[in-house]
């Protein structure tokens, strides 16, 4: 499952009836096949176009309805090349004929949008990162902050829910309104603490009541202990109102996208 | 759902290795360049219906579970219960239950991938689900 399954030019990889190939991504013509293990459990090929090349594996086409499987696979396969270098992820569930239509469709039209995109990723690698709050502590700290919600709680509370009810609704509205104030300004925080250790980042939608924030960070490999560090010193800032997560260093899946 | 969690020691930043569909789904689905325009063939039988939860938020449903999460503390000025103790209790079950019963409704992670039809064999099958889904991105971004 290594060095061998690099696909030269001339030598086709083979796509039988009843087959595809899936594409996982984009990585220098130069990258070496890192021996993933792909959708299927089949092996990761590189199809070669000039100075681009796509991470390929062959799939049935008659397949069970993809799920869990299938998508830890492709990100299996994406993280495992961006540990060795730059990749463009393609967005999951990609399946193209052969390799003559990797090389003619995807990699040749595209050529120079991933050859700029390859440089540009060159030496980073995306964390991304996951701030909940803790439920009990950050309503309490609105029921003390917040005298009108003090009092329709205690107005509230204990009350037949018929008689309550506009005053249950006003309450939850203020709530949630104080709550996404609170929100904003912990989420800036959070912002202002690791933008100094990171190349860029994009901040994904979240819904939840105890949402704090969700980052992806794209962080270069020389500010990746500082970042890391001051991702811990934010993790113990906040630890008695929020649980953070970070995951990666991953492939850079939020920064190639067209936004 | 296992997540593998790596930290430091006395840390309290968490490092899971993302293994659970709802992470893994948040981590890549919708992202990374589209090559649609020249796919032959799209993955058959997928799916993914978002339920995404901040459409919920808005209404009057969503504000008396949150009233009811509130009304659930119990505060220190009440039961003489300091604050501290009311978490844990919270976290040990009893109004714990509730209140994430509460806000169940309001989770980010409730997706699931569904089965659809198979042996499409066009790109056709994962644009809907792909609009809708940003759709409601852009819906609950207002």
């Amino acid at each position: 499952m290594t060095g061998a399954s690099v696909v030269s030019e001339d030598r086709e990889l083979q796509v039988r009836e009843g087959e595809g190939c899936y594409v996982y991504g984009v990585v220098p013509a130069d990258a070496s096949n890192v021996g993933a293990v792909g959708l299927d459990d089949a092996e990761v090929h590189l199809v070669r176009h000039g100075p681009v090349a796509a991470i390929v594996s062959v799939v049935r086409l008659e397949r069970p309805a993809g799920r869990r499987e299938e998508l830890l696979a492709h990100s299996r396969v994406l993280d495992a090349f961006a540990a060795g270098g730059p990749v463009v992820p393609v967005q999951f569930g990609a399946i193209v004929e052969d390799a003559r239509a990797v090389r003619e469709d995807v990699l040749a039209d595209r050529e120079q949008q991933f050859v700029e995109l390859l440089a540009e990723l060159l030496g980073v690698l995306q964390f991304t990162l996951q701030a909940r709050y803790d439920e009990a502590t950050v309503l309490a700290e609105l029921v003390r902050d917040d005298p009108e919600i003090a009092g329709l709680r205690e107005a509230t509370r204990g009350a037949p829910e018929e008689q309550s009810y506009a005053d249950r609704v006003r309450l939850g509205e203020l709530v949630s309104q104080r709550l996404e104030a609170r929100r904003q300004i912990d989420e800036q925080a959070v912002l202002d603490a690791l933008e100094p250790h990171v190349i860029a980042h994009r901040v994904r939608p979240g819904a939840s009541i105890d949402h704090l924030t969700d980052l992806a960070l794209l962080v270069g490999d020389g500010q990746r202990e500082a970042f890391e560090n001051a991702a811990e010193q934010l993790a113990a800032d906040l630890h008695e109102r929020a649980r953070l997560r970070l995951m990666g260093p991953m492939a850079p899946y939020d920064f190639v996208g067209e936004e | 759902m296992t997540v593998q969690t790596s930290q430091r020691k006395g840390s309290y930043l968490e490092r899971p290795t993302p293994s659970s569909l709802a992470d893994v789904i948040d981590t890549i689905l919708d992202k990374g360049i589209v090559i649609d325009a020249y796919v032959r063939v799209s993955l058959v039988g997928i799916e993914l219906i978002t339920i995404d939860a901040r459409i919920v938020i808005a209404s009057v449903d969503t504000y008396l579970r949150f009233a009811e999460a509130t009304n659930r503390l119990d505060l220190y000025e009440k039961g003489g219960e300091g604050l501290p103790e009311v978490i844990e209790d919270l976290q040990q079950g009893g109004a714990k239950k509730k209140t994430s019963g509460a806000i169940e409704g309001v989770k980010d992670g409730v997706k699931k991938a569904v089965t659809g039809g198979d042996d499409q064999d066009d790109g056709e099958q994962r644009r809907p689900a792909k609009k809708s889904s940003s759709r409601r991105r852009k819906e609950q971004a207002s």
